[in-house]
Formats: C-alpha cells, sequence, structure tokens
C-alpha cells in the first residue's frame, strides 16, 4: 500500500496531465466578466472554463484540500466560507457573484455589491456531476465563454478514456473514503461526486447505506468489513497519525481487502468539488490501479 | 459486574439503595448481553466471516467494553475529587478547563506540530490539559487555592481554550474540522492499547485515592478547621488536583471529550446510598462505569450495523442530563458543601455620574471607529465616501449588533449574578445559550437552510423552553442558588449535546452549527441588527423597576422574606428577563457569554456599587466590550476573520482574572 502511494506521487503528475489539456490555460481572460464566488465546486467550475475570477473564499485551504486547478495571483482570498469577508468582496469590485446553495443565506448580503447568481453541484438525491456539467453550461453561457462546453465535452471523453483504460478494473466494488481518525472514516455514497464518477468509469461502489449530503461521517472501521471484497479507495488529506495507528491494528490488517493489499491512497480531492475534481479523482483512480494491476 | 456486589458490601444496607444498586448492576448486565449477541456479522463466505467475527469480538467490542468501564470509572473518581477540593457539587473536569485544554492542545498540534501527534497523540492531550490546570494553579496559588477562586478561573481557562480550538478549527476549514467530529468522545476500538493504558491509570489512582482519604475527608472542612487539624491544605489540595486532572486528561486524550461524566457519577453514587469519602470513592467510580458501558451499549444497540449513530462521548450527556435532574428534584437539603460565595470589596467611586457619561462616550467612539476603520489588501485603512457608503451596509449592522448583543448578555449576566448571589453565574451556567443551540439544532433538522426569522424562532423557543425546564425542576426548592445553578449546568449539558450530536453527523447541519458556535457576527445584516436593538430596549428599559428586588437578593433568603418579597415570583420574572436576553444575545453572536460573566465583575471592580449605576456600567461595559472585540476580529487576520465570540473571551477573561487578583491585595 505505502508503495503504492509513493509511486503514485510521481504519477500523479503524468495523470494529471492528461485532464491540464482539459483546462484551457490559454483562454483564461484577464479582461472580461470579473467573477467573485463563495463555493470552491463553482470556483473550480469558473476556473477551468477560463473565467476572470476576482475574488473567492479559503484559497489557501483549497490549495491544499483540491489542490487544482492553480489559483491565479490576482484572485482575493475572501476568508472562510463559513463568514466570507464581504468587505474584501466589495473591495474585489466584482461584477456578477455566482453563488450556490449552501451558502444561500449570503445572497441578500452580496447582492449590495454585485447580481448574485445561484447554481448549485449538491442537491439531495440529484447526481452532482450532471448538476457540474449544467453548471459549467450556464456559467459559459452567462459569461459567454464558448470554452465551456468544450470543457464539458472534453470532461466526458476523458472520463470515457479511463474508462476503456480501465477495461473494468477486475471486477471489484470500490469504496472511497476519507479518513477522520484511526478508527472513524466518512463514506462516500451513490450521490457524491465520487459515487458518479466510480459509476462513469464503470465501478461499482460498496458503499450503498443513505447519505447526507454525498457524504456520511463518522462511520467506524469495522463497516468496512461488510464490503470485503472491494478495494478501499483512501483520499487524503487525513491526520497524521490516523494512518499510521491504522496499520498497527489488528482487525483492519486482517480485512480482506488490506491482507490482499487493495489498498490505493489517492492525492488530496476535495469530496465537495465539480468537473475538475471529478477528473483529479478519476485520474488518480485510475492510474493507482492500473499501478496496482501491473505490480 | 461483581465490583457493583463488592459496593453493596461496602455501603450501609439499606434496602432501597441495595435494590437500585442491584438494578443498575442487572441493567449494565443485560446491555452487553445483548451487545455480544446482537452483534453485527459480516458478510462473505462462512469462513471469512466467522474470522472477522472473531476478531472484531476480541479486538472492537471486548476493548471498548472495558474502555467504557475504565474510562467512566476513572472519570468518576477525578469528578469526585474535584467536587471535594472545590467543594462544589457541579465541579468536573469542564469546570477546571482540562478537557478543553486537552482538545486546544491536540487541535494546535494538528495545525503547528503534526510530528508531535505522530510521536504521542496521549502526551499531547495530556500536556493540553495539565498546563490548562498549572494556569489556573497559578493563578490562584496566592490566595491559597480559594475553592470558588478555582472554579471561577478554571471556566474562564476552560471557556478561552475551546474557543481557541474552534477558532483553530474554523481556520483549517473542512480538515480540522475533523477533530471536532472524531474527538467527541467516540469509544470504538481497534485493539486493546486504550484499555491497557487506561486500565492501570486507573488502578494506581484508586490507590493513591484510598491512602489520601484522611485528608480527603478534612478538605470537606472549611480552611480554618482543615489547618488546625494539621493538614496542610494548598499542599493536600494541590495532590488531589493533580491526581483528578490526571486521570481526566488521560481518558480525554484516549478517547476524547465525555462530558459531564464527573459530574453525574459522584450524584448518582450519592443517590445509591455513598455517604462517607470511603464510600465515595469506591462507588462514584462504579456509577461513572455503569453510567458510560449502558450509554455506549445502548448506542451500538441503536446503531444499523458497525457505523456509531453518535459518539458516547456526546451521548452519555443525554442520559446523564436527565439523571442529574431526577436526582435534583430527589436531594433533599444541603448539596454537600458549596463553596459560600463571597465577591471581593471594591472601593466605590465619587462621581459615579461623570464615569457613566465617560463610558458612554467611549462606547460611541468605539462604534465610529469601527465603522469608519477597516482591513485593506495594504493594511488596515480609513473608508471614506462612496467607499464607507458601500461598506456600511456590512460594518454597521455587525457592530451594532454586537454592541447591542454585549449590552444584553451583560444585563442577562448581572441578574443572574444579583439573583444567585454567586458570581460563577452567567447565562451559559443557566443552560439557556446552550438551549438555544438546541432550538436551532431543532429547528435544523426540520429546515436544512433556514432564513434568519426561522433560526431566531428556534433559538428563542429553545432557549424558553430549556429556561421553562429549569424552573419547573428548581421550583420545588424555591429556587435556592445552589440548585438553580446545577439545573442550569445538567440542561446546557443535555442541549449541547443534541447540538454535537448533530454537528458530529457533518454535512450542511454541521457547519451551520460550528459557524454559531463560533460566534461570528459576520452574518448579521440590517434585520439581525434592528432585532437587537429593538429586543436590547424593550428588555432592559424595564430592569431598573427591579432595582429594589436586586438590591435585596443577593441577601440570604430570611432576610428577603423578612422584607416583605415573594422570593419566589421576583426570581422568576427576573429569571425570566435574564433568559429571553439570553437567547436574542446569542442568536448574535453565539454561545460564547463570557460577557455576561465579566462585564458585572468589571463595573463592580471599577467601583459601580449602588444597583442602578452597576447595571448600567454593566451595559455599557458589555456593548463597548463586544463592539470592540467585533472590530478586532475583522482586523486581525484580514481577509479571515475571528469570531467574536473568541475574541470577547481572550481579552475579557485574563483582564477579569487580574482584575480579582489586584483587587484583592488591595483590600
Amino acid at each position: 500500500m505505502r508503495m503504492t502511494g509513493r509511486r503514485l506521487a510521481r504519477r500523479e503528475f503524468l495523470a494529471l496531465g492528461a485532464a491540464a489539456t482539459l483546462l484551457p490555460r490559454s483562454l483564461r481572460a484577464q479582461t472580461g466578466v470579473r467573477v467573485a464566488t463563495l463555493d470552491w465546486a463553482l470556483l473550480e467550475t469558473l476556473l477551468a472554463i477560463g473565467a476572470n475570477v476576482v475574488a473567492a473564499t479559503e484559497l489557501l485551504q483549497f490549495r491544499e484540500v483540491a489542490v487544482k486547478p492553480d489559483i491565479p495571483a490576482g484572485v482575493a482570498d475572501l476568508g472562510l466560507r463559513g463568514t466570507p469577508n464581504f468587505e474584501a468582496l466589495r473591495l474585489a469590485a466584482p461584477d456578477l457573484i455566482v453563488n450556490s446553495n449552501f451558502y444561500q443565506w449570503a445572497n441578500e448580503r452580496m447582492s449590495r455589491i454585485a447580481p448574485v447568481e445561484t447554481h448549485s453541484v449538491y442537491v439531495p438525491g440529484q447526481s452532482p456531476y450532471a448538476l457540474s456539467e449544467s453548471a459549467a453550461l450556464a456559467l459559459g453561457q452567462r459569461l459567454k465563454l464558448d470554452s465551456a462546453r468544450r470543457f464539458v465535452d472534453g470532461a466526458r471523453a476523458e472520463l470515457e478514456r479511463l474508462r476503456h483504460r480501465l477495461g473494468g478494473g477486475d471486477g471489484r466494488a470500490v469504496m472511497p473514503i476519507n479518513l477522520g481518525d484511526a478508527r472513524h472514516f466518512r463514506a462516500f455514497g451513490a450521490d457524491s461526486v465520487f459515487g458518479d464518477v466510480l459509476a462513469r468509469l464503470g465501478l461499482q461502489n460498496a458503499w450503498k447505506e443513505a447519505t447526507s449530503y454525498s457524504a456520511n461521517a463518522p462511520v467506524g472501521i469495522e463497516a468496512l468489513a461488510a464490503a470485503p471484497d472491494a478495494w478501499i479507495i483512501l483520499i487524503p488529506p487525513h491526520p497524521l497519525d490516523a494512518l499510521r495507528r491504522l496499520e498497527q491494528s489488528a482487525f483492519w490488517n486482517a480485512l480482506p481487502a488490506v491482507a490482499g493489499g487493495r489498498v490505493l491512497t489517492l492525492g488530496p480531492v476535495n469530496p465537495y468539488g465539480a468537473l475538475p475534481a471529478a477528473l483529479r479523482f478519476a485520474n488518480l483512480l485510475v492510474e493507482g490501479m492500473l499501478d496496482a494491476r501491473n505490480g | 459486574m461483581h465490583g457493583t456486589v463488592r459496593c453493596g458490601a461496602v455501603l450501609p444496607g439499606r434496602p432501597l439503595a441495595n435494590w437500585a444498586r442491584a438494578g443498575v448492576a442487572l441493567v449494565c448486565i443485560c446491555a452487553v448481553a445483548l451487545v455480544l449477541l446482537t452483534r453485527p456479522q459480516a458478510p462473505g463466505s462462512t469462513e471469512l466471516a466467522a474470522r472477522l467475527d472473531q476478531l472484531y469480538l476480541w479486538h472492537s467490542l471486548l476493548p471498548r467494553l472495558v474502555v467504557a468501564i475504565v474510562a467512566g470509572a476513572s472519570l468518576g473518581l477525578s469528578g469526585v475529587l474535584l467536587q471535594r477540593i472545590l467543594r462544589n457539587p457541579i465541579a468536573d473536569a469542564s469546570t477546571l478547563g482540562i478537557a478543553s485544554g486537552s482538545e486546544l492542545a491536540l487541535t494546535a498540534a494538528l495545525g503547528l506540530a503534526p510530528a508531535a501527534l505522530d510521536v504521542s497523540r496521549e502526551w499531547v492531550a495530556f500536556s493540553g490539559g495539565i498546563a490548562t490546570v498549572a494556569i489556573v494553579v497559578g493563578l490562584n496559588w496566592r490566595r491559597g487555592l480559594d475553592p470558588v477562586a478555582v472554579a471561577l478561573s478554571g471556566m474562564m481557562v476552560g471557556l478561552m481554550a475551546s474557543a481557541l480550538a474552534v477558532a483553530i478549527i474554523l481556520a483549517r476549514g473542512e480538515y480540522a474540522m475533523s477533530i471536532f467530529i472524531w474527538g467527541a468522545g467516540s469509544l470504538a476500538q481497534q485493539d486493546w492499547s486504550t484499555a491497557l493504558s487506561l486500565a492501570p491509570r486507573f488502578v494506581v489512582g484508586l490507590a493513591i485515592a484510598s491512602m489520601l482519604l484522611r485528608p480527603l475527608t478534612l478538605l470537606g472542612l472549611d480552611d480554618a478547621g482543615a489547618s488546625s487539624l494539621g493538614l496542610s491544605v494548598n499542599f493536600a489540595r494541590l495532590g488531589v488536583l493533580t491526581l483528578a486532572v490526571w486521570l481526566s486528561a488521560s481518558v480525554t486524550a484516549e478517547v476524547g471529550v465525555i462530558g459531564f461524566l464527573g459530574l453525574a457519577a459522584p450524584a448518582i453514587a450519592r443517590m445509591l446510598g455513598a455517604r462517607t469519602m470511603k464510600q465515595m470513592i469506591f462507588a462514584a467510580p462504579l456509577s461513572g462505569a455503569a453510567l458510560l458501558l449502558v450509554t455506549d451499549c445502548a448506542m451500538q444497540l441503536l446503531s444499523p450495523g458497525f457505523s456509531d449513530l453518535a459518539p458516547a462521548g456526546a451521548t452519555v450527556a443525554l442520559l446523564g442530563g436527565p439523571v442529574l435532574l431526577f436526582l435534583l428534584s430527589r436531594l433533599r437539603g444541603a448539596l454537600g458543601a458549596p463553596g459560600r460565595i463571597a465577591a471581593a470589596p471594591a472601593r466605590e467611586l465619587r462621581r459615579p455620574h461623570l464615569a457613566l457619561a465617560l463610558l458612554a462616550a467611549g462606547v460611541v467612539l468605539l462604534v465610529l471607529g469601527a465603522v469608519v476603520i477597516g482591513g485593506g489588501a495594504d493594511g488596515w485603512m480609513v473608508a471614506t465616501g462612496r467607499l464607507l457608503e458601500d461598506l456600511l451596509v456590512f460594518r454597521g449592522p455587525r457592530t451594532v449588533a454586537a454592541g447591542a448583543a454585549g449590552a444584553m448578555l451583560a444585563a442577562a449576566g448581572f441578574l443572574m449574578q444579583k439573583m444567585t448571589g454567586n458570581p460563577v453565574a452567567s447565562p451559559e451556567v443557566l443552560g439557556v445559550s446552550a438551549g438555544t443551540g438546541a432550538g436551532l439544532t431543532i429547528a435544523l433538522l426540520f429546515v436544512p437552510f433556514p432564513a434568519p426569522p426561522i433560526m431566531l424562532t428556534g433559538m428563542a423557543l429553545g432557549g424558553l423552553a430549556a429556561f421553562l425546564m429549569m424552573l419547573a425542576i428548581s421550583a420545588q426548592s424555591r429556587f435556592s442558588p445552589e440548585r438553580l445553578l446545577l439545573a442550569g449546568v445538567a440542561i446546557g449539558a443535555f442541549s449541547m449535546t443534541l447540538v454535537t450530536v448533530v454537528l458530529s453527523s457533518g454535512g450542511m447541519r454541521g457547519f451551520v452549527l460550528l459557524t454559531w458556535l463560533s460566534g461570528s457576527t459576520n452574518r448579521v445584516g440590517a434585520f439581525e441588527a434592528w432585532i437587537a436593538v429593538v429586543s436590547a430596549i424593550a428588555l432592559i428599559a424595564p430592569l431598573p423597576f427591579f432595582a429594589r428586588w436586586l438590591a435585596i437578593l443577593p441577601l440570604d433568603d430570611d432576610a428577603g422574606r423578612a422584607l416583605g418579597l415573594a422570593l419566589g415570583r421576583c426570581r422568576l420574572l427576573i429569571a425570566l428577563f435574564a433568559a429571553l436576553l439570553t437567547a436574542m444575545s446569542c442568536f448574535i453572536v453565539g454561545p460564547l457569554s463570557l460577557i455576561g460573566l465579566v462585564a458585572p465583575h468589571v463595573a463592580r471592580l471599577l467601583g459601580f456599587q449602588r444597583v442602578l449605576q452597576h447595571l448600567a456600567a454593566s451595559i455599557l461595559l458589555g456593548a463597548g466590550l463586544l463592539a470592540g472585540a467585533d472590530w478586532l476580529s475583522r482586523l486581525i487576520i484580514y481577509p479571515y476573520q475571528l469570531p467574536v465570540g473568541l475574541l470577547a473571551s481572550l481579552v475579557g477573561g485574563p483582564y477579569l482574572i487580574w482584575l480579582l487578583n489586584r483587587t484583592e491585595k488591595l483590600a
């Protein structure tokens, strides 16, 4: 498992090379409609379709958790997603603010700065991938960026390419999890972006239980025994000592997936992301699984 | 289980208590048996399923049961020791800030020195708990570790520690949110390491406690009595304190915060017939073990499959709260020997009206400054003209609302301190600020993304419900100060449990609650500001009519009755005002109500002695403190923002401790 993790760090770069071609860097306008957003899923969508983003929330943490896309230097940090700094937003002087249902409470206040439009990626019972696509297309139309359509089509093609490359994997289900500590994890259901990607890659999600806004936490490690045949996919970031303690646990080591070497540690992916997060997850996952298959 | 039988042999054989003890033992046995028999089974091939089942039983389930017993026992012992040395029936690890200190250390280590966590999570948490107690003890050393002063500063330091922890969590976003969620006292185990590390500590602790029986018994007397019996009071108290901290900090380090257990266990032990210190030292750990074991078993039985419905640490308060409330209604007479709280004397101002005018002018200047000066990309800047007009929309409401909330908190704290004659009283102790949180939580269960009016309604109802429940319970004792405080603590813990359980399920509800918990004024708009101002005026304006009652109530009950007061009715009316004031201010700045504790103290220490002057000065100070804290919260880490409650407690807490010490010396 550790070996896979190390190799991934090297491979990550290659894997994302493909995804990077989908991000029309050259198209990124430093002119055009000045957009600001509170939502990370919308932020990465905007960056991916080359919008002129002037302000967004929690950029320090975004670089740690979502990693990609890169944030251009000029984008103003608005502080925490839970407490966005309206003064900083006003000083960034956006022409348009796009927001999601998560931060709906702020709409009335932000509308004093610029018009606010809502595009939601996470709605109970709906596919975040489909909503990510509609959000990207709607934003592209609103901002008059043709790159949006190309990005959405490109993402589909990319997932299709990855599905072919994977060739159904080894037929086992996959359990993407995010460790909270050495005893608990967060599971991602069919209504998460990870669940969507698994379906599009022709893989089965081993987590069948109900979720609340796509994730389910905290779940005891024992629950992994309910899916003995599945792959366990660890999605960082997780607490440093969690994995170390886990590896000392008799129960963990006796799990068929662990004993059989079916544990993959990917690079960090934003679990509440949109298309760029979906592509990042798909690339990291397929690379990891192919690596594991080829030894 | 056989421990319970042994306990029965130690305790005097009253028939009712014997039946109760047998009943507790039976419930424990049944709970354990049910958990073992109905343990979830892994699917798959029979051979694999059987192997996993054995692993689950021997490496997960059994250690978990043992940890529940040992952790519960440790906390019970720690609680009885703390209550004895503080002479305070509502003392436990949280009164000293041990749990909060440990949690802060873990949170800070996650951000600053992850390598330390890699070496030993336990020692990081332990050093946090010890450091908190060292601060509390250091602050009170010169005054002979006066029980009331220790509890007062312990609660302050604890509040500051948890506020800082929340601030770090917020500043690090989702990643560190985990420690809050996962650290909520889950007993799930993967091996025997936690059980093996906790059990010897408890045995050693119990042995030391039995050796300290004589000093412990003597510490129940007052200082002079204990000294005349040849006991070095400070030394004995320090020794017992260290032992109690050691016990509870190790539990916090291993399994997270398990609230309320150190409080409930000794109370249950007393109900089951324990009277002497010797009996308590054995009965309290047994009660704690039984309570935590039954709680955790109940959670396992209710949870689907292998997942955890809610962490036991949070849930135990759901059981512990009602248990304690029940006890409270059954307890007759004095609750041990609660520390009689004497207010430190302070000088009286010669020209109080001029001083009040100066205070008011200061508050106005502060508000003006907060509106005009703010952060920018290149440091602080003074806004003028069009920009000021635009920014006023954001700065104005939050500054005004913070000021109004501070005024209401100060008034609420003033009323409660006068009413109970207890300087530790504050809206938080009344349980109302936590009650508003429970109301918000329930509102969130019905409406995932509530608009402010819905949130406000939920919180007001929650605060009022918590308060009415408290009144119903304490009505039996005519609202004696001790019972009011104890009922408030129980309801507060019960309400915060609801909040924690929903918070630990994560998702959007958790996020809304976390934001509210941190006490941010960032979301305040014109609507909330108007609500705050109007309710502040409406609720504070009638207070001068209570002036005579407020002057009399701090005297003892007989004096009040002799002066012709219907005590029950007076207290009911005043408490109602205090509850409404708290609910309104909690809506604006969250549950961190240190202002309600601090402002009346500072006002009194500044020399405002007469009731009305004291009230007015408290309100002005509260408004100024919170408006100033709000201003700073925008400036310090721009564009990120600190929670205003955090700043208020970081500035107000140390100031109060310093002032109390200084005045003592002058006098």
